[in-house]
């Protein structure tokens, strides 16, 4: 493990402040789960870790708005333990409680798993240099690539792995982020960005900023929500492929519909033509299968991920079988 | 430290006490061969019952002490550099800046010449801690000139492929077998089954990885070694290090694992004694779960191609099997044993080649060849029930043998397979099966069925293990065996078998294992721990049983003839009230006293002992998703006379786990471009977890043979490991018509075979 100096700010803006001001590579740390292992292993190579777990006002899920805040720091086990999350929006709970394993939920947090880094294979390991680490190469494209995204690569082929953010998306959440000249509000969809934007980061926060909240509108009148997770194994491992979806459903057809998958693009992949497919029709095996094909014109498998265009089926049947339950 | 030299044979006057001389085992051996015996199990007290583990709380609550625990005064700390090239030539090894670092007290080269994989190692350091050790690793300058490696196996076949060995082609023959005519008997077959099956790179990943701690004494060395055989490790340490074997003691009190990953000496071990004879002080070596994935080894691949010939009533007429296995730099695993003996065939022909690749060696692991072997044999047998339209487990029965090599060779001393199929048919409900393969009826997407899988193994025990008893005045009794415990429960097994046959509690009974300067046992692997060590104790048990009949009738003044052990009393059959405790007795022998016992021989050239098993599997997959839920599992044992109930149906749960972990998740895959595996972590090399695992009835075929040994005792480890992942196949192939003929069966695989399959082909 490389050596790093550790700040401990008490508040918002004296993190902000840090942030913006130090020289050095930063690196957050709020359940630290995953960050501890990037930085023994020498993946990340920070000199700087900017402790949140001491900055007042982060944590906690709060009515607001007619909506719930949920602050970066609340634990992964309080939101999926949570009452009104439970009963407004089941793909919520749904996502959290699919979430790694019960120690790892006790300790992570909201934030923490909304910004974790990708888990491809090659950028994980310290021996390679690939393009997400400042190298010439992507060694996923034609390498092992079983577990590599099937929409939106460009030049870096991974795939999103959080759970909570295709969720959230599918619930039109928005974000909040601190910023050293104050907090902005963005859709949580616009906070995720692809390696055509900047093959090195997953999302847009810029130097000096962070996390701080996200919120999720009110559920609209009959809104149901649903999360279905399809892993190898049955617990503890990331979605191959993950369905978020919300939607409403009136006289046997679907109103309203938001799907967001994880698993299969380098962010959290909005289906907009398989919810265009869906709209107004009632939920049958042929239609879903309309929708997701629909979805699939735009995929591009890799050598050994095509599995992938089967899952993502057979993830949105079960999540629509769901909600028009 | 625990190294004191164990006592000399001189203590023992009594006759009586010499130890058995291997011409007397070897005399036994020749004399003409009983009839199968069919001996009734004694009534016995502890043996065959469940009993907790002596030990269980010293591990439980952390008090045990295992190899990375091990803290000498001065220790320090030892890294080592491994190539990151899969193939390469090492121009030059600077140690120097490492040695400038304040605090880095020893360095090493280890390589020179060619590496040949990545994960090799090339120089080590020893540092005060573990952070020093870590900069001056990093400061060592190694300058390699690259060269062409291979990595993929299938591509290593090629003529044009690099040559992983100097001057040797990458493929290299193995292994051939023949016996009878098989073109004959593929023309009186009346159906021929082809398939061809596949079994991936699978990493032992014990939980305690590798790692070894040593300190010389002067000329002494004395190693802490998480091993799975301290005799070997320091027969190889003394000619590594060109010292006197007597000069060497390995010590493993507790270990996490090995699955055939820790048999012999390492080179990491020699590497940290050089350098703690460098530096003067003890040194710790402890290697990483990478490590575990690039450099101790895993279990080899194999693409195995059957070719199988039968009756219309299921009457097998031939056995083909032609293997291509790859192991690394090593030299890969055979898998035609179980083809060439498990099933009635009176032709059958086998011929194995391995290829070679620029990746670690691969090392044994719980069954090697057997378990590789058994997906294939067990897989074609399936596919040959379903065209035949038969019960698989009545075509199993339908060639059945009682000699091994295919009903050709020598008769089993006892064979408890048919009474497996028998217990484990009833227990998972066998006659649930779909008749048919995929014709059950579907729960949405999900397809059920139930499947089957044999085992044959070895496990008999090494004839020649020694352990002692000693008796000590005050009536503490310690067993001492110089044979290790990995995790199974050796110390138990020990415990029990002498607290039998002295008529004690196994809680009466201290138990030294794991140092080798003990009496010799052999390594903990080929599942030969128990039928090794327990008739050795109970041979040391018996003969002090034996001097303690005759000190209690010197005692009671009556016939040694005359005297009965019961309840911790030494009676006169002849007149009970004339009798003695056995804490008399201890004290009437003054001072301790040692009993040497020895696992005799086996009429080996008469008889084949084997052990046996049959496990029963049934599961649900989901054909849309390609998951695979196992919920249900029974396996059936035939291992001779268990001797700790609890910690053999362990022994069983942990076989069925690993093989259903290695059945539908756990595969190491290695990268063509860097020659490096991409998941060396328990992370994307996935293994089962709790609650993967369904619920299992385990079951024994209760098969006393005494001519195995005093006990009846087989072993149990890898016997519960080698059907294991084949079950679960086979239970697949019942639910969902198509056999994956490949593991792990992921997701991926799953849903491209049904595509196939919808495809025609």
């Amino acid at each position: 493990m490389r050596e790093f100096k550790i700040a401990e700010p008490r508040t918002a803006d004296e993190a902000a402040a840090l942030l913006a001001e130090t020289k050095e590579t930063a690196a957050l740390i709020a359940g630290g789960t995953d960050l501890l292992d990037e930085l023994k292993s020498g993946v990340s190579g920070a000199g700087l870790v900017v402790d949140l777990r001491g900055v007042a006002g982060l944590s906690g899920i709060a009515a607001e708005k007619g909506g719930l805040r949920i602050g970066a720091m609340t634990r992964v086990v309080d939101l999926a333990g949570d009452a009104a999350v439970a009963r407004d929006y089941p793909g919520l709970k749904g996502a959290a409680q699919s979430l790694a394993t019960p120690q790892l939920r006790n300790v992570g947090t909201v934030g923490g798993n909304l910004c974790q880094r990708p888990r491809c294979w090659y950028y994980r390991d310290p021996q390679v240099v690939c393009r997400k680490k400042g190298g010439f190469n992507c060694f996923a494209y034609q390498g092992r690539n079983k577990y590599h995204c099937i929409f939106g690569g460009s030049g870096c082929f991974i795939v999103y792995p959080s759970d909570l953010a295709p969720a959230l998306i599918s619930l039109g959440a928005t974000a909040t982020i601190a910023t050293a000249k104050g907090d902005k509000t963005i859709p949580l969809e616009a906070f995720y960005a692809g390696p055509d934007v900047d093959v090195t980061r997953e999302n847009v926060l810029a130097k000096g900023q962070f996390l701080k909240s996200v919120w999720v509108p009110a559920p609209k009148a009959g809104q149901k929500s649903a999360y279905v997770k399809l892993e190898e194994r049955g617990t503890w491992d990331f979605a191959l492929v993950s369905a978020a979806v919300a939607g409403v459903v009136k006289g046997g057809a679907l109103t309203e519909i938001s799907i967001v998958m994880g698993g299969v693009a380098p962010v959290p992949w909005r289906l907009k033509k398989a919810e265009d497919a869906l709209r107004g029709k009632p939920v049958t095996e042929a239609v879903i299968r309309q929708a997701a094909d629909a979805a699939l014109a735009d995929a591009s498998p890799l050598r050994e991920n095509g599995y992938k265009t089967d899952l993502v089926f057979a993830a949105l049947k079960e999540a629509l079988t769901a909600i028009a339950a | 430290m625990n190294s004191r030299k164990y006592r000399a044979e001189t203590l023992i006057d009594l006759p009586g006490q010499a130890r058995p001389a291997r011409a007397a085992a070897a005399a036994q051996a020749a004399k003409p061969a009983e009839p199968a015996p069919a001996m009734k199990p004694p009534d016995y007290r502890y043996i065959g019952k469940p009993s907790t583990r002596v030990d269980g709380r010293m591990i439980v609550t952390g008090q045990a002490k295992y190899t990375h625990d091990v803290k000498l005064r001065g220790m320090l700390v030892g890294k080592i550099l491994r190539s990151p090239r899969a193939a390469a030539e090492i121009v030059s090894i600077d140690l120097a800046p490492a040695l400038a670092v304040p605090g880095a007290m020893g360095a090493l080269k280890l390589a020179e010449g060619k590496v040949r994989y990545a994960g090799q190692q090339v120089a080590a350091v020893a540092a005060v801690d573990e952070r020093t050790a870590e900069k001056a690793l990093g400061l060592i300058k190694v300058e390699y000139k690259t060269l062409p490696f291979v990595v993929d196996w299938e591509k290593a076949r090629d003529a044009s492929a690099p040559q992983v060995r100097d001057g040797k082609p990458n493929v290299e023959k193995i292994n051939e077998y023949s016996r009878g005519d098989v073109e004959k008997g593929f023309a009186e077959a009346d159906v021929v089954v082809e398939k061809t099956y596949r079994t991936g790179f699978e990493v032992h990943n014990p939980t305690e990885t590798h790692g070894s701690v040593a300190a010389w004494e002067g000329d002494h060395l004395v190693v802490y070694d998480s091993t799975q055989n301290v005799h070997s490790v320091r027969d190889g340490l003394a000619r590594a290090l060109k010292v006197p074997a007597s000069n060497v003691t390995v010590i493993k009190n507790y270990m996490g694992g090995g699955f055939g990953s820790k048999l012999g000496v390492n080179d990491y071990t020699i590497a940290a004694a050089n350098l703690a004879r460098q530096a003067g002080r003890p040194v710790k070596m402890l290697l990483s779960r990478r490590d575990n994935a690039v450099c101790v080894g895993y279990r080899p691949s194999s693409l195995q191609t059957y070719k199988v010939g039968a009756k219309k009533d299921g009457t097998l007429t031939a056995l083909q099997l032609t293997n291509m296995a790859s192991g690394g730099v090593g030299s890969g695993d055979d898998v035609g044993e179980p083809t060439v003996d498990i099933y009635k065939c009176p032709n059958c022909k086998v011929f194995e080649e391995t290829v070679y690749t620029n990746t670690g060696g691969s090392r044994a692991m719980r069954a090697p060849g057997h378990t590789q072997g058994a997906f294939g044999i067990e897989g074609v047998m399936d596919e040959l029930a379903a065209a035949l339209d038969m019960d698989p487990l009545e075509l199993r029965r339908k060639n059945y043998s009682t000699k091994n090599q295919g009903d050709t060779g020598i008769p089993y001393s006892s064979k408890g397979l048919d009474r497996c199929y028998e217990l484990g048919a009833k227990a998972i409900g066998w006659e649930r099966r779909n008749s048919r393969p995929g014709g059950g009826t579907a729960n949405g997407p999900w397809r059920r069925g139930l499947g089957v899988a044999t085992s044959i193994w070895y496990g008999a025990g090494v004839p020649g293990t020694l352990a002692d008893i000693v008796l000590y005045p005050d009536m503490s009794v310690e067993v001492i065996c110089g044979t290790q415990d990995l995790g199974t429960g050796t110390r138990t097994h020990m415990a029990v078998v002498a607290a039998e046959t002295l008529g004690l509690d196994p809680k009466d009974i201290t138990v030294k294992l794991g140092n080798s300067d003990y009496p010799w046992a052999p390594g903990s692997g080929g599942s030969q721990t128990t039928p090794s060590v327990a008739p050795a104790v109970r041979d040391a048990a018996l003969k002090a049983v034996e001097r303690l009949k005759a000190v209690a009738a010197a005692r009671l003044k009556i016939e040694a003839g005359d005297v009965v052990m019961a309840d911790r009393k030494f009676s006169s059959k002849s007149d009970p009230a004339k009798s003695a405790t056995f804490a008399e007795v201890c004290r009437d022998l003054r001072r301790e006293t040692v009993f040497h016992g020895e696992r005799g021989g086996m009429p080996m050239d008469q008889f084949a002992f084997n052990t046996f098993g049959a496990h029963f599997a049934e599961v649900e997959v989901n054909v849309e998703t390609g998951r695979i839920r196992v919920v249900k599992y029974a396996a059936a044992q035939d291992s001779g006379q268990v001797v700790n109930k609890l910690t053999a149906e362990s022994q069983v749960i942990g076989g069925i786990t690993q093989g259903l972990s290695a059945g539908i998740f756990e595969e190491r895959v290695m990268d063509d471009a860097t020659g490096n595996p991409v998941n060396p972590n328990l992370r994307d090399y996935k293994i089962a977890t709790s609650l993967d695992i369904p619920e299992i009835a385990v079951l024994f075929a209760d098969v006393f043979d005494p001519r195995i040994n005093n006990l009846g005792v087989k072993g149990l480890g890898e016997p519960a490991r080698v059907p294991s992942s084949a079950a679960v196949a086979n239970a697949v192939y019942n639910a969902i018509g198509v056999h994956i003929r490949e593991i792990p069966m992921t997701p991926k695989r799953v849903l491209e075979a049904l595509k196939k399959k919808e495809a025609g082909s």
